[in-house]
């Protein structure tokens, strides 16, 4: 019902008959879906819907009870965050993703320090990665915020573009984010859908949570409907209309008439 | 935040950073001019002499602290390598002094992996753990040796405790040593960087990869590692087995890292900052001396400027945030 309507033919990520339970909590259930490459897709549905336990399973997090995840056409079950990001898969969460106490260049670098001298000394090339983080950076945002400042000191918008902009600069394929805009005004919003479209022109592929339906028709060409751990359906963003979405969330019937 | 609360932040940054410090000259200078005998070699190398110990478990303290815990067992720690180490040496005989230091090194690092599979792997409070281990092997150490010193440590091994090289005592260019050294480790390679990054955010830091369990596991192994240096020259001051040693030091070498511009909260701190918050307290303790105030007075002298410290923290911590 719901395949045929993907309007890209490619789907990046490909999840099958996704089950999980936690005890006797049904959290997904029968969950299939594709992410077209290339493209922004949306994750709608109420609070309890599954949508952060689908994104946890998608990273590494969570493994699932049973069904399969291929990516890139290959099957791929991740049992740590650290494998789903080594294929590609990277996600950005709403406040968690930065170290405040770090500057921004140390929050780039976090886990993929450069060292020199002698290996086993660890040394840290300060010089190196100050130099690269401007760079890395201004792939995607088009005002870089200061490179040595501790994070804790940028605003909230700052942060989460210094956040989504770390995903895309250590070259991955998907990336998945949980509200990214949550918190922000709205010019901050906008600062940060403004990198979300850069990721796109350069070929990434997103995943995006949130519950701004007007954001969700704002930024994607394509979102998926989850209710009570199952898919509802996918529609293409330009075919379709809040109230459709807003009803498919709810469960409420109307004229578009939907499954499950 | 706009850029006049930026700033605002950034020079209460820079005070705090700097603030101890100009202190600390501000009291070394003060104590020149109104009191000639704090100048004398004699009793700068006394002040020198007797912080050494303290300071020596203040650096690795200061591992403990910016990773956002702490270790209450070092007292306890010190205590243990003294009674291994001078037992060993006072019934072995030939070798042992080396014996000694070894067994002091291994007995210590035993409690130091104790106190971090706890904290870093069964997710015990570092309060709670390495309270409980304080408490633990001082009650050995007591059971072991009815509470008793034992004496006989071959004089030789003084040396390390009261001699000194090119006019500087032992115990103090020990201190510079581990200072130097841990200090190249906290600030210059990648595990001082993570101790940064654990403490300042571990949920994120392990997103990242940052494998934090690890980092925590090594630190309180640090930690105990330094007591056990202390301990050592412990020995080679008093030459004896001491049971009733180094109490309350934790709290002692926790004060000289919050002084030095440490925050219990995690994150924040630096090794050059301790060694100055453990020369502030020694000079104070050592000028209420010189000025013949009761040494009971001392332990009030010490508490009073840690909380004038943590005040200080608090203060420009929350003109920090409450902006940003």
């Amino acid at each position: 019902m719901t395949e045929d309507r993907v309007s890209n033919p490619y789907a990046l990520l490909r999840a099958e008959a996704i089950n999980k339970n936690f005890g006797a909590v049904v959290a997904l259930q029968d969950v299939s879906l594709q992410i077209p490459k290339g493209e922004i897709t949306g994750l709608v549905g109420d609070n309890g819907a599954g949508k952060s336990t689908l994104i946890k399973i998608i990273s590494g997090v969570l493994t699932p009870d049973s069904g399969s995840i291929e990516f890139e056409g290959r099957s791929a079950s991740f049992d740590s965050p650290a494998e789903a990001r080594a294929q590609g898969i990277e996600t950005v969460y709403q406040d968690l993703a930065l170290v405040g106490n770090l500057a921004v260049w140390a929050n780039v670098y976090l886990g993929r320090e450069l060292t020199t001298g002698p290996k086993f000394l660890h040394l840290l090339d300060k010089r190196a990665m100050l130099s690269n983080t401007g760079d890395m950076l201004k792939r995607f945002i088009r005002n870089v915020p200061p490179i040595g400042e501790s994070v804790e000191l940028l605003s909230g918008g700052q942060r989460q573009v210094v956040a989504i902009a770390r995903a895309g600069a250590w070259g991955s394929k998907l990336i998945l984010m949980d509200e990214p805009t949550a918190a922000l005004g709205i010019a901050e919003t906008k600062a940060v859908e403004d990198v979300i479209f850069e990721l796109k022109r350069q070929g990434l592929t997103i995943l995006v949570i949130s519950h701004n339906l007007d954001q969700i028709f704002r930024i994607t060409s394509g979102v998926w409907v989850l209710r009570r751990g199952r898919v509802i359906g996918y529609r293409e963003t330009m075919k379709t209309r809040p109230d459709e979405i807003v009803s498919m969330i709810t469960g409420a019937t109307t004229s578009s008439g939907n499954g499950s | 935040m706009t850029l006049m609360a930026r700033r605002w932040s950034g020079s209460f940054a820079l005070a705090r950073r700097h603030g101890v410090f100009l202190v600390f000259i501000l009291l070394v200078a003060f104590m020149f001019v109104s009191k000639p005998t704090f100048g004398t070699y004699q009793n700068l190398t006394n002040v020198v002499q007797q912080n050494s110990i303290i300071g020596i478990i203040a650096c690795g303290m200061t591992f403990a602290i910016i990773l956002g815990g702490f270790d209450l067992s070092v007292g306890s720690v010190t205590a243990l390598a003294s009674v291994v180490g001078a037992t060993l040496m006072i019934d072995l005989g030939t070798f042992g002094i080396p014996i000694g230091i070894v067994g002091a090194v291994v007995s210590c690092l035993l409690v130091g992996v104790t106190n971090g599979w706890l904290i870093a792997y069964l997710g015990v409070n570092p309060f709670v753990a390495t309270l409980g281990t304080m408490t633990v092997v001082r009650g050995l150490i007591y059971v072991a040796t009815n509470a008793s010193p034992r004496f006989g440590v071959p004089y030789s091994f003084t040396t390390l405790g009261l001699g000194r090289l090119l006019g500087i005592p032992n115990p103090a260019i020990l201190f510079l040593l581990v200072a130097l050294l841990l200090g190249f480790v906290l600030h210059r390679t990648r595990f001082g960087h993570y101790v940064y990054a654990v403490g300042g955010n571990s949920l994120a830091s392990a997103q990242m990869g940052v494998n934090a369990a690890r980092v925590r596991f090594a630190v309180y192994v640090l930690v105990s590692a330094c007591a056990a240096v202390s301990g050592i020259i412990l020995i080679g001051q008093t030459a004896s087995a001491t049971p009733q040693a180094a109490l309350g030091y934790e709290l002692t070498a926790i004060a000289a890292v919050i002084v030095g511009g440490a925050s219990l909260g995690g994150g924040r701190g630096r090794m050059g900052g301790t060694i100055v918050g453990v020369f502030l307290l020694g000079v104070v303790a050592n000028g209420l001396n010189l000025f013949g105030v009761s040494p009971f007075w001392q332990p009030v002298a010490t508490g009073l400027i840690l909380i004038v410290a943590v005040a200080f923290d608090g203060y420009s911590k929350h003109g920090g945030f409450a902006s940003g």
